[in-house]
């Protein structure tokens, strides 16, 4: 046999990671099959709304947009803003809600 | 002591709770922005145009120069014009042939079409024909409102005598004329 036959096996992408897919991949494929992800959305965005952060987000875009111009503004412009300011103002309760409801489900999924 | 499951669990439950609350968030910003582009939100700027205009009519009404105008009976439009307060052209009423003033032609055509009372029992008149032959010249009498010359007629032109005139002009079939 001719070497250029016997070359190396082609990389395996699996193989290269030496594990299987990381837990945070089976989790999210388990969220989302089972419908909850969905749920917990819904939940989270409703006690947004609730609590009115939502509001102080869309006032917090919109001063953005009244500074810059409407026409100056992207949705990228608009995340980057809200992000760190909206992660750190969630209400203790809500996110305390979603965390129990999120461990329940995984120590339900089984793993 | 919590093995460590327990934290990953936590670990893990916070990375989950983080992914939704980005996408919330990027949720809001899309929507922000779209209502920014589609101009749907009063933006601050037109709120601020539309706050000076307002400041200039208030003005403009509280100007003493401007209430003479407005304490008479007329009052000036956006366009300098004048109105009377009953609108005076004249109209042919479609039912009774009336000439009536444009301003009093709703009234008139209430009581003339059948909102009213009188109006109403006019339809009604063919079969209590008979009865108003006999009940003729009796003040007490409500189904004949035109028969007796001196009953409160309510329309808006007094006369009795015009009033019959309106159902015996071929419309209604009367085996009688009123006079």
């Amino acid at each position: 046999m001719k070497h250029s036959v016997n070359r190396p096996p082609t990389p395996d992408a699996a193989e290269d990671q030496g594990k299987e897919p990381p837990l945070q991949e089976i989790i999210n494929v388990k969220l989302i099959e089972s419908g909850e992800k969905e749920r917990l959305m819904e939940l989270l965005r409703e006690r947004l709304i609730d609590c009115g952060w939502k509001d102080e987000m869309k006032a917090l875009c919109r001063a953005h947009v009244k500074k810059k111009g409407r026409n100056n503004v992207t949705v990228d412009d608009l995340v980057h803003l809200i992000t760190p300011k909206g992660r750190a103002s969630v209400p203790d309760s809500v996110k305390a809600e979603l965390l129990q409801r999120i461990r329940t489900f995984l120590m339900s999924a089984a793993l | 002591m919590s093995g460590p499951n327990e934290d990953n669990n936590t670990q893990l439950s916070s990375h989950i709770f983080g992914d939704l609350l980005d996408s919330i968030i990027v949720d809001v910003a899309s929507e922000c922005h779209r209502i920014a582009k589609l101009g749907l939100d009063r933006n601050l700027e037109e709120e601020e145009e539309e706050m000076r205009l307002s400041a200039q009519a208030r003005a403009r009404v509280a100007d003493p120069s401007n209430s003479s105008e407005t304490n008479t009976k007329y009052v000036v439009d956006i366009f300098g014009q004048t109105h009377p307060s009953v609108a005076t052209e004249i109209f042919e009423c479609m039912n009774c042939g009336r000439s009536i003033a444009a301003g009093r032609f709703a009234p008139h055509l209430e009581k003339c079409m059948g909102k009213g009372r009188k109006a109403r029992l006019k339809v009604t008149r063919s079969s209590t024909a008979a009865q108003n032959r006999y009940s003729r010249g009796s003040p007490v009498s409500t189904y004949s409102p035109y028969s007796n010359s001196t009953s409160t007629n309510r329309l808006s032109n007094g006369t009795p005598s015009v009033a019959g005139e309106e159902y015996s002009n071929g419309t209604y079939e009367e085996p009688w004329n009123k006079t």
